[in-house]
């Protein structure tokens, strides 16, 4: 469990490099209002990476975790199985 | 697995797939834009850690004082997702905040208080993993206080000074933004059910092995 | 009945501990250290950072206290004295609380020495209002062990104790912390602001009654095998 959790950390950690190495610095202190369009284009942080990398970090953090349990669920299962086995075929 | 199990399955994926419909036709915040439709995963995800941390406290409090194992495997199964939905909590605020705060990170009472809450979590999941005998007791006890973290990361940002949206928001919300926001964690609620039976019964599995290898070896 | 066993307890604890002073100064020694890593680390040009006092002491006790907890409990595990305690017909929040006014004894030793060492290296004036320093500290040492005694008592049959006292105290701890840096901070400000002090010391005395209940509440089932 925590592999899989260090796994999507890893991945979620690529995602966010990926995010920040196209930002730019962040802007100085402004001294008064200026509306955002009107602001030059480097000031401006682009939101799409940003809610990219978000949404996908969700699904993919769901999907390991889903992914963790069901491995987990059949190895047990599995060991399950071979157990009931041996003791019926003990019996016999 | 119980017989509700596949029909909510089934429902939820239909919700997942139904929900960024819904996100997409919400409206624009008027100064956020487009980084603003991380709320609906973020604050969903962000109710489910709480919910979950509550059910792993009180899960643990009754077996402390009742000994039923059902309740240990409630309560460990929940303390994983306290971690899951935790951490998605914790990677998307940043990614909103470095937006619309300028800074991916503040040390609020809120934010703080919730990455406590998160490493709690942490800790029970190690302790559990590496306790050895007798951990399941300990864990229970630690719940326990991290339950007690819970309603103080709740209202904590309604009384000290935070850039941190405050309660007031959700119930004002209009409902062009309310719908997609009940939709989603209406989405995620169902999901937290299925993962919760899904991992309670992974520890069921494993004390029904333990209890073969044990009568096997008798 | 209970008062009595609580003595009893503290005053076999403050016995075994003063006729060998193992733990004291052993922990004494850490917290030292400690502080003088911190010097060390953060002194740039000869001066030390100046809003680094409160921080750094309070780390000092955080780290020595978990020291301290394991070591006292790690000598119970090896006497076997702590089954002896739990056998005893005596009330185990009783015990709790015995236990938990030795570990705070010894803290508030450490103490002693620290707050001038802290504000000697860091030329902090912690002694500007000594009574209010006096009540923050007691009150953080307070809320720090009671959550530090249940743990460490309830980590000495497991396996992997020593690293989990820690994972599983500063997480839970952490308010508690905060909590006394803001304070000590606020007591470091050239005029006395009344209002803030009081608001931290009343967060810290509300911290303390949560714990303190929460840990005299769940001593007895965790500690039942």
């Amino acid at each position: 469990m925590i592999t899989r959790l260090l796994v999507a950390i890893v991945m979620a950690g690529s995602l966010l490099g990926v995010t920040v190495s196209t930002q730019q610095p962040p802007p100085q202190q402004q001294e008064e209002f200026i509306p955002i369009d009107q602001l030059p284009p480097q000031d401006q942080l682009p939101a799409a990476p940003l809610l990219i990398t978000a949404y996908s970090f969700v699904v993919l953090a769901l999907f390991a975790y889903v992914l963790s349990v069901a491995r987990r669920l059949s190895v047990v299962q599995r060991e399950l199985d071979r157990l009931q086995s041996d003791t019926t075929r003990g019996r016999t | 697995m119980p017989k509700w199990f596949v029909p909510v399955a089934v429902v939820c994926g239909l919700m997942f797939a139904a929900a960024p419909l819904l996100i997409a036709n919400a409206p624009y915040e008027s100064t956020m834009g487009l980084v603003q439709k991380i709320f609906y995963v973020h604050l969903p995800s962000a109710l489910i850690f709480l919910i979950s941390a509550i059910v792993c406290g009180v899960a643990s409090v009754r077996f402390l004082f009742g000994g039923n194992p059902r309740h240990d495997r409630l309560a460990w199964a929940a303390a994983e997702l306290v971690v899951l939905f935790g951490i998605i909590t914790l990677v998307t605020g940043p990614l909103w905040a470095r937006k619309a705060w300028g800074v991916w990170w503040q040390w609020d009472v809120r934010l703080t208080a919730s990455l406590m809450g998160w490493m709690v979590g942490v800790a029970y999941l190690l302790l559990r993993k590496y306790g050895g005998p007798g951990s399941d007791k300990l864990a229970a006890g630690l719940a326990l206080f991290g339950m007690a973290n819970v309603p103080f990361i709740y209202i904590s940002v309604n009384y000290w000074r935070t850039i941190h949206p405050t309660t007031n928001v959700l119930p004002t919300l209009p409902v062009s933004m309310g719908l997609p926001v009940w939709f989603t964690f209406a989405t995620f609620f169902l999901l937290f059910l299925l993962l919760l039976r899904m991992r309670v019964r992974l520890e069921e599995q494993r004390a029904r092995l333990d209890a073969l290898y044990l009568s096997a070896d008798a | 009945m209970f008062a009595r066993v609580v003595w009893l307890v503290l005053r076999k604890d403050l016995t075994v501990e003063v006729r060998s002073l193992e733990i004291a100064y052993t922990t004494l020694f850490f917290a030292v250290s400690c502080v003088l890593v911190f010097a060390f680390a953060l002194v740039r040009e000869g001066r030390a950072p100046e809003d680094g006092a409160a921080g750094i002491l309070w780390i000092a006790i955080a780290f020595a206290g978990t020291l301290a907890l394991g070591r006292a409990f790690e000598r119970e595990r090896q006497s076997e004295t702590l089954r002896a305690l739990l056998l005893a017909p005596a009330a185990r929040p009783a015990i709790y609380v015995g236990k938990l006014l030795g570990i705070v004894s010894l803290l508030l030793a450490c103490e002693v020495v620290l707050v001038p060492l802290v504000a000697l290296l860091f030329q902090a004036p912690l002694f500007a209002q000594p009574v209010w320093l006096a009540i923050v500290l007691l009150a953080g040492t307070i809320g720090f062990a009671a959550v530090g005694t249940l743990f460490a008592a309830m980590l000495v049959r497991a396996r992997t104790r020593d690293v989990l006292l820690p994972v599983l105290l500063y997480p839970i701890t952490v308010p508690v912390i905060i909590a006394g840096v803001r304070a000590t901070s606020t007591l470091l400000q050239p005029e006395l602001d009344l209002a803030g002090i009081r608001f931290w010391l009343a967060l810290l005395g509300c911290f303390d009654v949560v714990f303190v209940t929460l840990a005299l509440w769940t001593f007895e089932p965790l500690m039942t095998d």
